[in-house]
Formats: structure tokens, sequence, C-alpha cells
């Protein structure tokens, strides 16, 4: 069987994947357009740092020894290292640093640039902007470490995961209340559904809580309406069913017990046989009402085994009863079951049936009859649990099983030695047949 | 006892009215509440009534009846076996119920029961009469016993015996016995009551049935 899935751990699922997923792809398209107005925005600020150094670079230009003659790549006198900056500011003279105003532990010595470049241009590992200083030749670089823009870019993208986590945590648990809080009504139906009684007069599930369930409601009312009337109508018709067969049987009984009175005596043996023909047909009339009335309802009540027991009109069979455990059940029901099986026992040789209740639910019928052979027994086991009746049983284990299976059960029939067993599951369904004593049986 | 059989199927009430009468009982039969309604005001040890019948529900006669303050002991015959159908019976005013199929046997019996019930005697076994000439009745066996030994007593006699009996303490006017006794009969023998009667006091004793002058009859129960 499937197993049953939860609506709420569904979309929770689904809502999961999907921020998972749109979160994902939200801070990709963040990261790309980060990337470049980052860039922008540290450009501007390489740019506006060589604004501001111009000036004191101008100063410092001036107050320098005339240059020697150009030589480029030549090696630079050796720069002012405070390592703390993570920029490089030079003052470059014919592709010579005369003047390092500030410079990152890992910055070249040499100039950024081989040869003078004005504006945004990349170097390996450096981004730089260059800006001419006065005469020709002389430019300040200003540059950035690739690493530091990196890290920049780096800080803000996680900065910006930190800050979106928490509110994908919490729309989780947002949407978690709420889904439980708008599935509560499919409880409440559940609930309402579970005390429904459809044969009260105008019952009816109520007024639904969400427009969405209104369609379920109505289908429900609609369906409870219909399986009210048919119950209303097979009652009436069961009631005329008995009627119209039981008076017939009754005045066949009447009218043999005058006749056996008033019968010369050679006459009563076979009006006596005919009187006992007449008791099996009250009982196979009995037993199709009941299975007729099986299928509609149960009316569950604590059976006394004892006085159960007592109510059976059994000619011919011993019954010994041991009520242990507690029984419910339809004792009408019961009681036409019990007479089909008592029916099976004398047909099959038996002199005594015991009644037991080996557990809670369970009604034990064993008979000191011939029994059935091991291979027949599994093969009625079989076509009782798959309820294929026809042509593999009689009509007392059919109607056993059909009383058993109204109440929640079923009718087994354990290998439990000799004579014959069938147990009354009244109860839930067990998972195997019950432990009884090992099989000893001889054919039927 | 005279018992009123409402039942509309020719079988059942044919068989019903000889194994009843065959068990000396006296059996009025009406097919139907309308023949039953030619009844009201007679007195009937027992009525017997099936819950359909062409004309209406037996069981909402009798809680007309039973509204009506009539107490007649009353047995339900129906082919109703559901519990709630038995319950609404014996709540409408049935002292018994009895399904359908049932033995004649078993009817006879509960139809004893009930008018014992009726009559406020614990057992069928009672003793009526004085204390010292007292007369043993055993309303099963329909049979009585004067002194340890057992009166020879015929079918009218008995049923004399069992209507004041089953009424004892209070007086039975002459016209009630002679209808629970003689049945439509009763019109025909005006003394055949005052012969029953002087018959069953030379087989019980004189004093067993005690004649209230001007009113009818009486016999005393012995605790």
């Amino acid at each position: 069987m499937k197993a049953s899935q939860s609506i709420r751990g569904r979309v929770l699922r689904t809502q999961f994947v999907w921020s998972l997923l749109g979160g994902v792809a939200l801070a990709t398209a963040l990261w790309l357009a980060m990337q470049s107005e980052v860039d922008e925005l540290l450009d501007d600020s390489l740019r506006s740092a060589a604004e501001l150094l111009i000036g004191p670079a101008l100063e410092l230009a001036a107050a320098a020894a005339p240059p020697a003659p150009p030589a480029p790549m030549a090696a630079a006198p050796a720069p002012e290292r405070n390592g703390g900056p993570r920029f490089v500011w030079q003052l470059v003279h014919h592709g010579r640093v005369s003047t390092v105003l500030a410079a990152a532990a890992n910055a070249p010595v040499q100039a950024m640039a081989d040869t003078p470049s004005a504006g945004f241009i990349n170097v390996p590992g450096w981004r730089l902007y260059g800006r001419a200083v006065g005469e020709p030749g002389r430019m300040l670089y200003v540059a950035q470490s690739r690493d530091e823009r990196a890290e920049a870019k780096l800080e803000l993208a996680f900065t910006a995961l930190l800050a979106g986590l928490p509110l994908l945590l919490l729309g989780m648990l947002w949407l978690n209340m709420r889904l439980r809080q708008d599935l509560q009504p499919l409880q409440v139906l559940s609930a309402r559904l579970a005390d429904f009684d459809a044969l009260q007069p105008g019952a009816s599930l109520g007024v639904a809580d969400y427009d969405e369930l209104l369609p379920v409601q109505a289908a429900i009312d609609a369906l409870v309406a219909r399986l009210a009337r048919r119950i209303t109508l097979e009652r009436a018709f069961s009631a005329h069913t008995a009627h119209a067969l039981r008076t017939p049987l009754a005045g066949i009984e009447v009218q043999l017990a005058i006749a056996l009175r008033e019968a010369p005596a050679a006459l009563v043996p076979r009006l006596q046989r005919v009187r006992t023909g007449a008791a099996r047909l009250q009982n196979v009339v009995a037993a199709l009402l009941a299975m007729f009335r099986s299928g509609t309802e149960v009316e569950r009540a604590p059976l006394d085994l004892a006085q159960l027991a007592a109510r059976l009109p059994v000619e011919g069979l011993a019954l010994k009863v041991q009520a242990t455990e507690a029984l419910w059940g339809d004792a009408d029901l019961v009681t036409a079951a019990l007479l089909n099986l008592l029916d099976n026992a004398l047909r099959h040789g038996a002199h005594m049936v015991t009644l037991s209740t080996p557990r809670a639910g369970w009604l034990c019928v064993r008979d000191d009859g011939t029994g059935l052979i091991q291979a027949r027994l599994h093969d009625l086991q079989a076509a009782l649990l798959a309820q294929d009746y026809e042509g593999r049983m009689g009509l007392g284990l059919m109607l056993a099983d059909m009383v058993a299976r109204a109440h929640g059960g079923c009718l087994l029939l354990p290998d439990s030695g000799p004579g014959f067993t069938a147990v009354l599951d009244l109860g839930n369904m067990p998972a195997a047949t019950p432990p009884l004593p090992a099989p000893t049986c001889t054919p039927r | 006892m005279r018992l009123l059989l409402v039942e509309d199927d020719d079988l059942l009430g044919d068989g019903l009215r000889d194994f009843l009468r065959a068990e000396g009982h006296l059996v009025d039969w009406a097919r139907s509440l309308t023949a039953a309604a030619a009844y009201l005001g007679e007195p009937f040890d027992a009525w017997l009534v099936d819950w359909q019948l062409p004309d209406g529900s037996g069981l909402d006669w009798l809680r007309q009846r039973r509204a009506s303050g009539d107490r007649t002991p009353a047995l339900m015959l129906t082919a109703r076996d559901r519990l709630g159908d038995r319950l609404h019976g014996l709540d409408s005013g049935a002292d018994d119920y009895l399904v359908k199929p049932f033995a004649p046997e078993e009817l006879a019996a509960r139809l004893r029961a009930v008018c014992r019930r009726s009559a406020g005697a614990a057992s069928h076994r009672v003793h009526i009469g004085p204390a010292d000439a007292t007369v043993e009745v055993d309303l099963a066996a329909r049979c009585a016993w004067l002194a340890g030994e057992r009166a020879n007593l015929t079918g009218r006699e008995w049923a004399v015996l069992e209507a004041l009996t089953l009424r004892a303490g209070r007086i039975v006017a002459k016209s009630e016995l002679e209808q629970l006794v003689l049945g439509f009969e009763s019109e025909l023998a005006s003394n055949a009551l005052e012969v029953h009667v002087s018959s069953l006091r030379r087989k019980l004793g004189p004093e067993v049935l005690a004649t209230v002058r001007g009113l009818g009859y009486r016999v005393s129960i012995q605790a």
C-alpha cells in the first residue's frame, strides 16, 4: 500500500527547494551586478585618490633633482614601504619610479607601467590609474591590488548572503505556521466526519471554513444523503423481506406442531423430519437476512457468551462455553453466524462444540467432528481472505466471514488439531492466525 | 385463558388458533385491526398481536390500548428481529416479544409466564383458598392438587380456576368470567358458569371459590 503524504511536508519541501534555487539565482544576478558596480566604485576611488595626490605630487616633482636620462624599465630607487596600505601610489618619470608615496608590502618596486599610460589599465595583480603630472613622461600611478578588490566584492556578497539566509529561514517558519493554520480545516472536517451520523434527520457537515472546501463538503453531504436514503430503503426492504419470509415459516412451524400432535404414530417420524428440515430452513433464512443486514449496519454491544449460547437452538450438540475475554458485537449477527457454524458441525459428525474467547474480540468455535485436511483448510482460508466465496465454500462459512467483516475483522480457520475450528475475529484484522495447537486433521 | 389473536396470515393464524385451543385456551382470531376493534371492551387474559397488519401497525394499536388504560398482557408476534425493534416493541406496551418463526410450544410457555407475572405470582405454582384448606395450582402443568391429591378437572373447570387464579385477590364479575371461560358461548348457556363453579367446589372444597353476592367470584392467594 502506498504511504500517505503530507500536503504541508510537500509544500514546505517544494518551497525550500524553490527558495534555494531562487536564492542562488538572485545571488548570481546580484554578484554579476555587484561586480560591475563595485569595480566602478573602486575605479572612482582610484581616480579620486589620483586627483587628490596630484598637488603633493607636483611639489615633490619640483623639489626633486633633475631627472637622469630616461632608461625605460630601469630599476627604481628603493621605494618607501610601510606595508600597511593595499595601494600603490608611484610618481614615475620616464619609466623610473621617482617617488613612492605609499606601497603595499607586495607592491612591485619598479614602475607599475612600462610606458607612460593615462587612465585605467590592468597589470598583473593590480588595477592601475595613470595621470600625467607636469612635464611629459612624468606620471602619477595609483594602483589597487586585485586581491583587495576581490576581497571587497566577497565581503559584500557574504554580507548579502548573511542578510538573506535569516530571511529565508524566517520565511520557512512563517510558511510552516501558515500551512498548519490553513490545513486545520481539513482536520476539523475529518473530526466532523468521524462524529457524523448520516442517519440523523437533516444530517450535514455544516458550513465549510474555506472556499476550497465547499465543493468537498457539498460532495460529502450529497454522498451521505445518498447513502442514508439507501440505508433507509434497505432497512425497509429488509423489514418487508423478513416479514414475507418469516411469517410463512412460522405458519409452517405451527402447523407441523399441530400435525405432530394429531398424526397417527406411523406418521410422526416423517413429520418430525419435516419439522427438522423446516428448522434448518429457518436458520438459512435467518442467515440470509443477517447477511443482508451485515452490509448496512452493526449494532455493537458487550456479548455474554453464556447467554448467547443459551439462545442457540441446537439439537444433537453439546455446547461448552469457556469465556475468559471480553467480546463485543451485534448479538443477532453473531447468533446467525454461530447457528450456521453449529449446523456445519452437526453435519460433519460433531457431538461437542466448545465456544471460547482466546483473546479479546475473538470468538472461537471448535468442534469434535471429522475436520478438514490441511490443504482444504488452507484453500478455504485463502478464499476467505480474498472473499472469493462462490463455489469454494458453503453458506455457513461465508456468512460467518461476512459477519466478522461487518465487525471489522474476518473469519480465521486455524489448523488446530482434531475437529474443525473457526475463529470469528470481531475486532481488528489480526496479522496472523491464532496460536492454537498443532494440526492432526482427518479428511472430511 | 381467553386470548385475542391479531394475525393476518392465514397459515399462521389458523395454526396458532388450533394449537392454543388444543392447549385448552379460548382463542378469538382477528385478521385485521378493524376486526380486532370488535373485541374491544371484552375481557381477555392476553393479546397476541402481529406488528405488520394490512390495515395498520399492531404496535400503534397496542400503544393506543395502553394509553386508554388497558393493562391486558400482550405479546408481540413479529418478523422484526432487530434490537431496536425489540426495544421499541417492549417500550410501546408489549409484555413480551417473540420473533417469527417460533416454536408454538415456546409461545405457549411465554403466554403462561406473561400471565403469571401479570397476576403477580412469582412462580407457576401458587396456593389459593383459605389457609386451612389450600389448593395448589400449577399454571404451567394446568392442574390442581388438594391435600396432595391431583384433582381431576375438565377443561372448562380448569379454565374457570385459571381465570380466577390469574385474578386472585379481586372480584371477577360473573359476566366477565363467562366471557373469559365461555367466549361467545356464554350467550347461549346462561347457567353454564354456575355448573362449572359448583363442580369445582365439589372437587376442590367449598371454600376455595368465594361468591361475593351480587358482584361475582373471588379466590384468595396464599403467600
